[in-house]
């Protein structure tokens, strides 16, 4: 059964998606809040969303929601926050099996998505505020989690590299904002930036599932209703300019492996073609970075490349010993600069575009999957479909993947090291 | 060739079992109409197969840890070319990895599968070491290990099963040491790869739009029937104590990141090894999810956070619980939770929430028919098990009693047997680096 995809708005900057494959024994939806990501409102939005993600005026404590939850074949009402571009998403989201699998023969979904509507539009309050006692453990919850983000070094290294590629943009900063902003928030100042972000962000929610549940959308729509919109506009992300000279930045942890990130920024157009340049260059097991840097220098386990469109930035990341950081660096230089002279062979075009067709198609395994990839696209006012995209891929040309590694210029080169050695 | 089809009348799903002539073990899953399809090769050799035998040795050789691991980066080279770039012709996006107790190579794909398989079934049949690939790999699996030793969420484990384990090679990290793989050559490879990649100790499964036929044609064509080379493991007797209580390490964290475990006896059979798993999770869900008024307690006192969780880690030779997370006071977490233990021992389980942990556990398992992946793997991991289907996990689950729970709770929660290893902030909290 082919993959069903539609798109309505239902509301004042409110879009509801549905995704139905025919195939999947779960239900989900996710409410997506599409905001600035600021330094003032990202470390709120974050406890926001993992406050109103835990109880409700029904399920006032963490304890009876989990408790309903588990009731219902283990549902899971979860609240993130992630970045993309320059926009943070504040997402909260539900999960639950598919009513024919109930061993009762429960109602699952629509009993899921009323307890979801229930987070969004009723969270658990006192005075005007969160109630005091969740909100102070969720704050202190934040703030553990901020500090953590030291503890998964592949990912600090470019969270602290990000501060320099994007200096002076929204991108520079974390989705879950700073350790500083948020200990001074205060449950009344959540609560109102809660009340004014369901009220003004623009949102898009998708359904995804084995067939469609037009009560699901109900739901939804009631309880936007009830909340009023005042919608005052998206969120959008534009590409960062390349600075004038290359910023080279080194920070000391008590680590024993290093972690390089290498940016890159263009302004290229052509998103598909910049992808299979980077499938060629640095993705895959395959690419030249992974053949060279790995395979024959031994110098890395990873060392693989990433292309952000949002922000017109491909970025190389790897784990290198301390004394083998300059290395690292001139041979991920120096076969960019093979791309860039069209030094690969059409083998290697064909490989890399076979894998990008096999990664795209099989976005279409699961409605989940497939419903996030619209949300991309419709992020990046596109909304082509996988068919659309491989289309367009399978008549990118080497011309094309030549032009594309030519417009990178390096702009960042960040090393996350152990203390100085000899 | 013995085929067979196993049904689920609760799932309305089936799959079918063939024992090849070779000695493999195939597991086919057609699913019609999706577009991925996601294969797995693997045999029954992890890092704990150190100390083994066949029929052609008198006595029990020992061999350097890490060398399954190794032995998985080498396979990928073949004699004229990285099997990566086979792959590439076909699209599949293609991986590997070892594990405590098993090898697995796998690749999922949209299109070509049967080339994609000849590939796989291929490759994992042709090993080819010398020593000039052997010490470039040494440089590549030594940046691997590197990078584990950063890794506290790795560490934190790994130093609880040294902690706990006196002999058991199951303390022992996968990749081994950069010492460890230094005394790896060629020929200790093709030793092992002789002994454990032998058909008969190995299982394929493969989940998706497929069809049967072909993949057995392939399997007919490709398959080498090696003999069976009557391969046994041992392990050294393992002491029904832990070794050490305690056990800390500082590292470049935010806040202290602790396992609790629990040692117990590992069951004997394979059906009971499940079984004691499934019952082994129920009492840690009622004792410790996120729905007891336990986990509620420490979370209101601020001793955990929302990482707090809980998971039974077992295989052949070891068995044991473990309470994970974060807290300012690790020490303070084990002290409750044995407490906590103790009182239920005494005063009994939650029988109340015994029917939602069970319905919990049942939509959880549910999840994992969704896709290809998941499936295939379950199919592999419980062929591995004792030959089990994961239908028998399903169907253990929805007949498990509240009886059966609180009997394991005596039996594999001994509060004497209790290992807390911790990762410490190198700064004290607040201090900036």
């Amino acid at each position: 059964m082919a993959i069903k995809y539609n798109r309505e708005k239902i509301g004042d900057g409110i879009y509801y998606s549905s995704v139905t494959d025919g195939f999947q024994k779960t239900n989900n939806i996710y409410i997506n809040f599409i905001t600035e990501l600021s330094e003032d409102t990202a470390a709120l939005n974050a406890v926001i969303s993992s406050i109103i993600s835990g109880s409700s005026r029904e399920y006032p404590t963490m304890t009876s929601l989990k408790r309903r939850l588990a009731e219902l074949y283990s549902a899971f009402v979860k609240g993130s926050v992630t970045k993309m571009g320059d926009s943070q998403l504040v997402t909260l989201e539900v999960g639950c099996i598919n009513d024919r699998y109930a061993l009762d023969g429960e109602a699952v979904t629509e009993e899921a998505v009323k307890i979801l509507a229930g987070c969004l539009t009723d969270p658990h309050i006192e005075n005007g505020a969160f109630y005091e006692k969740d909100f102070e453990l969720k704050k202190q919850e934040l703030i553990d989690d901020i500090e953590a983000e030291i503890n998964e070094k592949r990912s600090f290294a470019f969270k602290r590299a990000n501060a320099s590629i994007y200096k002076d943009e929204p991108a520079a900063l974390s989705a879950m904002g700073e350790k500083s902003r948020a200990e001074k928030i205060t449950a009344k100042e959540a609560y109102d930036q809660y009340k004014k972000l369901i009220r003004t962000a623009r949102v898009e929610i998708a359904f995804s599932g084995a067939s469609d549940m037009p009560v699901c959308k109900e739901i939804m729509k009631d309880a936007f209703d009830r909340i009023g919109r005042d919608y005052t506009g998206g969120s959008t992300s534009s590409l960062s300019a390349v600075k004038d000279k290359v910023c080279r930045v080194t920070e000391r942890y008590d680590i024993a492996q290093s972690k390089m990130v290498m940016a890159f920024k263009t302004d290229f157009q052509d998103d598909i073609a910049m992808r299979l340049m980077s499938a060629v260059y640095g993705a895959l097991p395959t690419s030249k970075l992974f053949m060279n840097v790995r395979e024959k220098l031994s110098l890395c386990y990873y060392c693989s490349s990433g292309y952000n469109n949002n922000k017109g930035v491909l970025y190389v990341d790897s784990g290198v010993e301390q004394a083998n950081i300059g290395k690292a660096e001139a041979e991920i230089l120096s076969q960019l600069e093979a791309v860039k002279h069209g030094d690969f062979t059409d083998e290697e075009i064909e490989n890399a575009r076979k894998a990008r067709v096999n990664s795209v198609k099989g976005t279409n395994d699961s409605a989940a999957h497939v419903a996030v990839w619209y949300f991309q696209e419709i992020y990046d006012g596109k909304e082509r479909s996988p068919e659309e995209y491989i289309d367009r891929l399978m008549r990118i040309t080497r011309e094309d993947i030549i032009a594309a590694a030519n417009s990178l210029k390096l702009d960042t080169v960040y090393v996350l090291t152990g203390k100085e050695t000899d | 060739m013995e085929k067979k089809v196993i049904k689920s009348e609760r799932l309305g799903e089936q799959y079918t079992y063939v024992k090849h002539p070779t000695g493999l073990d195939i597991y086919l899953w057609k699913m019609e109409g999706r577009s991925t399809t996601y294969a797995l090769f693997g045999t029954k050799y992890g890092s704990i197969n150190n100390k083994f035998k066949t029929k052609d040795e008198a006595d029990f050789v020992t061999v350097p840890n890490g060398i399954a691991h190794f032995l998985e980066h080498k396979l990928f080279e073949n004699e004229d070319c990285d099997v990566f770039s086979l792959y590439a012709k076909t699209g599949a996006s293609a991986n590997a990895y070892t594990s405590f107790d098993k090898t697995c190579y796998l690749f999922s794909c949209t299109d070509n599968v049967y080339d994609s398989l000849e590939i796989l079934l291929s490759f994992v049949q042709n090993p080819y070491f010398t020593e000039e690939t052997v010490q470039k790999e040494q440089g590549i699996i030594g940046q691997e290990i590197r990078m584990y030793d950063d890794d506290a969420n790795w560490r934190v484990f790994f130093n609880m099963l040294q902690g706990m384990y006196l002999n058991h090679p199951v303390k022992i990290d996968i990749a081994g040491t950069v010492e460890s793989i230094a005394e790896i050559d060629a020929d200790l490879l093709y030793k092992c790869y002789n002994t454990f990649y032998n058909l008969n100790n190995m299982v394929l499964s493969i989940a998706g739009n497929i069809d049967e036929d072909k993949v057995l044609e392939l399997c007919d064509k490709l398959l080498k029937n090696k003999g069976n080379p009557e391969l046994e493991t041992a392990f050294e007797p393992e002491p029904d104590t832990v070794c050490q209580r305690e056990v800390v390490q500082k590292l470049e964290v935010a806040l202290p990141i602790f396992n609790i475990g629990f040692k117990a006896e590992p069951p004997e059979t394979a059906i009971e090894t499940v079984r004691a798993e499934i019952e082994t999770n129920f009492v840690l869900s009622l004792i410790a999810n996120d729905t007891s008024d336990f986990y509620k307690k420490l979370y209101d006192e601020g001793l955990i956070n929302s990482s707090f969780s809980s998971e039974v880690f077992l295989g052949d030779g070891y068995f044991c619980s473990i309470f994970g997370g974060e807290s300012r006071d690790p020490r303070l977490v084990r002290d409750r939770i044995i407490a906590e233990i103790e009182r239920c021992k005494k005063e009994g389980l939650d029988r109340e929430r015994f029917e939602t942990v069970k319905k919990a556990y049942y939509g959880g398992l549910i999840r994992d028919y969704n896709r290809a992946e998941p499936i295939a793997t379950m199919l592999l991991n419980m062929a591995m098990t004792g030959n089990l289907s994961p239908f028998d996990v399903i169907e253990t689950v929805a007949a498990v009693t509240f009886e059966d729970v609180s009997a394991r709770l005596e039996k594999q929660f001994d509060t004497e047997k209790v290992t807390l290893s911790i990762i410490e902030p190198v700064r004290g909290e607040g201090e900036q680096a």
